[in-house]
């Protein structure tokens, strides 16, 4: 199930990639992958690749793949240890989503973050209160550990 | 990063633990639970002497060192051959590992002893370890570092996009590197990696091609990825967790550690420095708060013991509003029978030999314990309360054979089942529609219980039982006591001993021994049964048990156990996921029950359910098993990797899958285990109660604290204030336990509290508090969400119809009606 699945994902990204996102396999486990977005033009993030850890279930796709940042970002709803908090990754996972998918939100969610359910509450407290701060500081994250 | 080197030179007095042999020990060294090394094996000796050096690399003075030192005859055995751990952390020996190495000659050389340490399932250990430890010079460790970057397989590799195996992999690096206009060429890029393995170099290169700056976010991801490489959830980047720990991520991304030594959840990291004393202290605490929830657990209708003193004292304050009006006739009456007047005629009081009175009635030529005198008034308030029958006893009949009515020293009657020596309040032979204030469900579950008991099959049989069984290894020693006796031995009067332990079983030890053999005996240390993936409490068996080649006849064993509980009346400290209780009850299982097991699954398969999936889904009628890391694909019915899932058949497939995922994965381990339960309690004889029943026969019911309850509550739509809430909560109070144990069943999906109360609560993604959510309307009953823990309660208009809703939502809705 999982890797006749997986193995589709993957000749769909090859086929037809999203833009500003990849992904692909580890090494020889299928089940591994990496996978880096570009920091949304109109974001803080922006000129910043960012790399991402994915790692699919043996009973993908019913339940969601475990994605997280390897490279920190300065965000409300990504933590110090890359994890991310996002609705579609934890209960409104569906079978039907897939990683190009998933990316796409991880993208939006870095354009538009949410501050009102956030996993790093500091963050989101400068994010609602002195957004132009919120913004340079993500800025200099960016420059230097993206870029 | 530094490297050290650690020399394993020898250790001595090992613990013998058989009195014939020595054991073979070799040690395991692993730096920060990842780097692992072992030594070859010392033959039979208690003094081994290994010598041997091994490098570490990427390690810093936080790195803990772990030796384990285990007998190599019986490693395979679990947990048999181990002989000590010694737990290490670098800096407390050879100090700041950056430090300058004086002229770089040579390494400074620590040399420690250390004493072995037992880990937490408490074996005995002796002796100690001998360790030399020392810096490698820092070319050295440089040098090494880079070759083990290079080397070690996944970590570089997790940092390497930039050489993706798959074709498509390429394709997509390519495009991100077009992107940036720089070159793409594998070769180049691997090139100026080679150049530029430190960050700090290849910073200097940031602000020429962008290229370089893609290559750069590659090294930077790759030493991120280093320091955020996938930990077992063991350890995590400070080494590795206390034994027993586990640590996890909740639905908000954030860490918590499990202990599963006390089963009970932390949001602070546990740390290694607490001293033995301190943890086997807290271990102790928390072991005495689950004996004192435990020794109170109790069923309706049951006393512990036979002797009638407990019907006072035991479940006689938990069943208090349940008799019906015959039992007040009787208080108001006195409690005397001398003030009773007298004898109807025909009848003649006679006292045994032993100076007990029973009574004779002519008439009918049949003897009674019962006073005839009392009998009537349980005639006078029949179902009909308005007429005064004066009927004779005898058109009641006797009480059947082995029965007896006693009264208790506040003049309440109760009856006494010599048969299986129990007491109920209920007159055996009067119609349940005496009690019709009483829930039919708890009507239902006392009545199933008093005639479960009164079968022949589960009468104790003469003589006693002896087992003996060494508090340390009572699941060993449990085992052989257990597995050596026929089971109609196990059926005789249970005496249960501790080794080196003065008392006589009168009820106290053979609970302790139950409660602590199900404490062992479910550990999914053992790999014999695991957590579901619903919270950390309730278990389920681990279908990959058959790493030890023994699993099936400790399943079989485990089922004697569960069956010696319920046939002697001691309750079991552990909880299943409901999905067990049925297919011991043989039911079919179904999507719902998947919901107890895995939250995700079960939401998945739902969502196939309710949506279509054609040209969504590319599913077959199989499904992928991972058993240590290889995958394997199993047909769901003959030839289904071979058959799509589509609409029309995928009902079908959910079935199928369900099926597989909870009964057929385990299915020989839950043959064994029913096979031995079977042997104490026939099968058709427990398929009386349904699934929440049986939970509650084997784990007994809880002493629940409202109040701790209360205070960790969550309210959606609702606040404290609430009328509705004060109703629930009054309506809560007003329960005895097991009505609320019903209620958690309903809502939680199990009747087990964690031991520190209700502020543990497990969801299916980690902490989740009881919550009352404001939803449905008010003519429809409460539902639940198990994988939440919350129950949705319309905003009701008054106490009693919330009162009669929750009662019957709770009541009616076994094995369906949640959500």
């Amino acid at each position: 199930m999982s890797l006749k699945r997986i193995t589709k994902e993957l000749n769909d990204l090859g086929r037809d990639p999203p833009t500003s996102c990849s992904a692909g396999p580890v090494g020889d486990d299928v089940y591994h992958w990496q996978a880096s977005i570009m920091g949304p033009p109109d974001s803080p993030y922006a000129g910043g690749v960012f790399f991402l850890s994915i790692h699919f279930p043996t009973d993908y796709p019913f339940k969601p793949p475990k994605i997280a940042f390897t490279t920190k970002i300065y965000h409300p709803n990504i933590n110090a240890n890359g994890n991310i908090c996002l609705d579609i990754l934890k209960d409104q996972w569906s079978p039907a989503l897939t990683i190009s998918k998933v990316l796409l939100s991880i993208c939006s969610l870095l354009t538009d973050a949410n501050p009102d359910d956030p996993l790093v509450p500091e963050i989101a407290h400068i994010y609602k209160t002195d957004r132009a701060k919120y913004e340079a500081q993500a800025r200099e994250w960016t420059k230097k550990y993206a870029v | 990063m530094p490297a050290i080197s650690v020399k394993l030179v020898a250790a001595e007095s090992l613990y013998k633990r058989d009195v014939f042999r020595s054991p073979d020990p070799f040690a395991v060294l692993t730096i920060d639970g990842y780097q692992t090394k072992s030594t070859s094996a010392a033959k039979k000796t208690l003094n081994p002497y290994w010598n041997e050096t091994f490098k570490f690399d990427e390690v810093n003075e936080n790195s803990i060192l772990t030796v384990q030192v285990f007998d190599q005859k019986k490693f395979k055995k679990k947990d048999q051959g181990f002989l000590g751990v010694v737990n290490v952390r670098i800096g407390d020996v050879v100090g700041h590992l950056d430090e300058d190495t004086t002229g770089g000659a040579r390494a400074r050389e620590e040399t420690i002893t250390r004493d072995l340490k037992r880990s937490n399932d408490g074996m005995a250990v002796s002796g100690r370890l001998i360790v030399v430890l020392s810096k490698q010079r820092s070319s050295a460790a440089r040098s090494s570092t880079r070759s083990s970057a290079e080397t070690s397989g996944a970590s570089s590799s997790s940092g390497g996009l930039a050489v993706p195996a798959g074709p498509s992999g390429n394709d997509n690096v390519a495009a991100l590197s077009a992107n940036s206009g720089g070159s793409n060429s594998t070769g180049q890029r691997n090139a100026s990696r080679t150049q530029s393995h430190s960050r700090s170099q290849s910073g200097a290169h940031t602000p020429r091609a962008t290229a370089a700056s893609v290559e750069h976010t590659l090294q930077n991801s790759a030493a991120n990825a280093l320091s955020t490489r996938q930990y077992s959830s063991f350890e995590d980047q400070y080494g590795r967790l206390p034994p027993g720990w586990e640590r996890r991520t909740d639905n908000f991304g954030r860490t918590y550690y499990v202990d599963h030594n006390t089963r009970t959840t932390k949001w602070k990291r546990p740390t290694l420095d607490q001293t033995e004393a301190e943890r086997s202290g807290q271990l102790n605490a928390n072991t005495e708060l689950q004996r004192r929830q435990h020794r109170g657990r109790t069923l309706p209708t049951t006393s512990n013991d036979s002797s009638s003193v407990t019907v006072q004292t035991g479940p006689g304050s938990q069943t208090p509003a349940v008799n019906g009006s015959a039992a007040a006739a009787f208080a108001a009456t006195g409690s005397t029978t001398s003030g009773l007047g007298e004898l109807p005629s025909g009848w003649e009081q006679r006292f045994t030999p032993e100076g007990r009175a029973y009574f004779v009635d002519h008439n009918t030529r049949t003897t009674t314990w019962v006073d005839p005198r009392r009998q009537q008034y349980i005639r006078t308030y029949g179902p009909t309360n308005t007429t005064i029958q004066q009927q004779p006893v005898s058109q009641l009949g006797p009480l059947p054979s082995g029965w007896e009515m006693r009264l208790t020293n506040t003049a309440r009657v109760y009856f006494v089942d010599h048969n299986t020596k129990t007491t109920t309040w209920d007159d055996p032979r009067l119609p349940s529609s005496l009690d019709q204030n009483v829930p039919q469900y708890k009507r239902d579950f006392r009545r199933k219980v008093i005639y479960f008991r009164s079968q022949p099959a589960l009468r104790i049989l003469p003589g006693q039982c002896h087992i003996k069984v060494r508090r340390k290894n009572i699941f060993e020693d449990a085992y052989q006591e257990i597995m050596r006796q026929t089971p109609e031995d196990l059926k005789k009067r249970l005496m249960i001993k501790f080794d080196g332990e003065e008392g006589l079983d009168y009820g106290g030890v053979s609970r302790e021994f139950f409660f602590l053999l199900s404490h062992e005996m479910f550990n999914p240390f053992y790999c014999l049964f695991e957590y579901s993936a619903h919270d950390n409490y309730t278990i389920q068996i681990n279908p990959n048990s058959g790493v030890n080649p023994e699993h099936l006849n400790y399943f079989k064993f485990i089922g004697r156990v569960v069956g010696l509980g319920v046939f002697h009346r001691r309750f079991l400290d552990a909880f299943f996921v409901g999905a067990l209780y049925k297919m011991m009850l043989r039911k079919k299982v179904v999507l719902q029950d998947m919901e107890g097991v895995d939250a995700e699954v079960h939401n998945s398969l739902k969502w196939i359910l309710e949506n279509s999936i054609d040209g969504i889904l590319d599913l077959t009628f199989s499904a992928d098993d991972e058993s240590f890391g290889e995958i394997h694909t199993i047909d769901l019915k003959p030839n289904g990797r071979n058959i799509e899932v589509i609409d029309e058949n995928k009902k079908e497939y959910v079935e199928l899958f369900s099926q597989w995922k909870i009964v057929d994965r385990v299915k020989e381990q839950f043959r064994a285990f029913m096979d031995g339960f079977n042997e104490l309690i026939p099968e058709d004889l427990v398929t009386v109660f349904d699934e929440r029943e049986l939970e509650l026969l084997i784990g007994g019911i809880a002493e629940i604290d409202v109040e701790d309850w209360k205070k960790h509550t969550d309210y959606r739509g609702y606040q404290e204030s609430d009328e509705v809430i004060k109703w629930f909560w009054r309506c809560i109070g007003s329960w005895d336990n097991e009505q609320r144990a019903r209620l958690l069943q309903f809502t939680t999906g199990t009747s087990r509290i964690p031991v520190n109360g209700f502020k543990d609560l497990q969801g299916s993604d980690g902490p989740r508090r009881f919550t009352i959510e404001k939803a449905g309307e008010i003519k429809h009953l409460p539902k639940s969400h198990t994988c939440f823990n919350r129950v949705d309660l319309p905003p009701y208009d008054d106490f009693e119809s919330l009162d009669k809703k929750l009662t019957l939502a709770v009541e009616e809705t076994i094995g369906f009606g949640q959500e």
